[in-house]
């Protein structure tokens, strides 16, 4: 009888790395808004990791901040956040397999939906939403997870 | 006379072996001077035993027997070597670890070293390392297109809000 305890536990204390994986932690994610366009030059620094990445797809000469704002997602638990220009974002955590986050993507505007996406994001990736045009640039919304959280 | 030489021919093999007792020793030695039937048949044994051994000698004097040795050394290497398991199990014995007293604590160990590093691992495993970040995409209202490049990784989803509208592309 001993011996049968003595195995579950460790049994257990072996499984114990992977259930951890099974349980849901709070997922954050930043959502940066930029304007990017051709009139003037330079970027904000807060936005270095994301100027490297677009800058290799387009040849916006500026991207300017708009918004910068760190959002915490739990499972199945949408949270919304206005965004310019006027629209609204909802981010949902859907899954989550280890560090990668299966997140739901939900641009509206006016209640009308624009975009529905369903995004997967490791820490250190980034996913970018390109759109609408305003004035001399455009709108670009980046999603992204930092490398160190403290999820 | 004649029974005397009857109970000293039985002693004679033995004598002849050198394995009578003195007593017997004694007997014989006694008797063969004044037999010649004894100590004919004494000479008869030892012509025998000459006539076995000298060729059984001089063919091994002659003979090394090196194939005998090579065949030794050929099946010592052709043994078959244990397994890993018994290996560890040979050596788990050498040195007492299924003695409970060492057992045990060397089982815990394992198993912690074990949680130590087994989440460290899974965190090296990216669970889709290769696939592309966007599981889909919709829009009822508008034309969507998704960039993707690897190096740099760059995934953009690129929202045409009319017709006129094109993204800036290098």
């Amino acid at each position: 009888m001993r011996r049968k305890a003595s195995f579950f536990v460790i049994l257990i204390l072996l499984l114990s790395p992977l259930l951890g994986n099974v349980a849901f932690a709070q997922v954050q994610v930043r959502v940066r808004v930029m304007e990017a366009s051709n009139v003037g030059s330079g970027f904000d620094s807060s936005l270095r990791d994301l100027h490297d990445q677009l800058g290799s797809l387009f040849s916006f000469s500026s991207y300017r901040l708009l918004k910068d704002e760190t959002v915490s997602l739990s499972l199945n638990h949408p949270v919304s956040l206005p965004i310019p220009p006027e629209r609204s974002l909802e981010l949902t955590l859907i899954d989550q397999h280890r560090v990668t986050a299966e997140i739901r993507v939900k641009i509206t505007r006016g209640g009308k939906e624009l975009l529905t996406t369903l995004v997967r994001l490791a820490p250190g990736r980034s996913v970018s939403i390109g759109g609408p045009k305003r004035a001399e640039g455009t709108i670009i919304t980046a999603l992204s997870r930092p490398k160190t959280t403290q999820e | 006379m004649k029974s005397r030489c009857s109970s000293i021919s039985e002693l004679l093999d033995k004598y002849f072996d050198q394995e009578v007792t003195p007593e017997e020793r004694s007997l014989v030695e006694d008797h063969l001077p004044s037999c010649p039937a004894c100590r004919s048949a004494l000479l008869s044994m030892e012509n025998l035993r000459n006539l076995i051994k000298s060729p059984v000698e001089e063919a091994v004097e002659r003979e090394n027997f090196p194939w005998v040795w090579e065949k030794i050394e050929r099946g010592i290497q052709q043994e078959e070597k244990p397994g890993l398991w018994e290996s560890l199990w040979s050596w788990l014995d050498m040195i007492s670890l299924r003695q409970k007293k060492i057992l045990i604590p060397a089982v815990a160990a394992v198993v912690i070293l074990i949680l130590i590093t087994a989440p460290l691992l899974y965190e090296k495993i990216s669970s889709y390392p290769d696939l592309s970040v966007v599981e889909y995409v919709e829009s009822d209202t508008y034309n969507v297109m998704i960039y993707e490049r690897e190096a740099p990784r760059v995934t953009v989803i690129w929202l045409f809000e009319g017709p006129e509208e094109e993204p800036l592309t290098s």
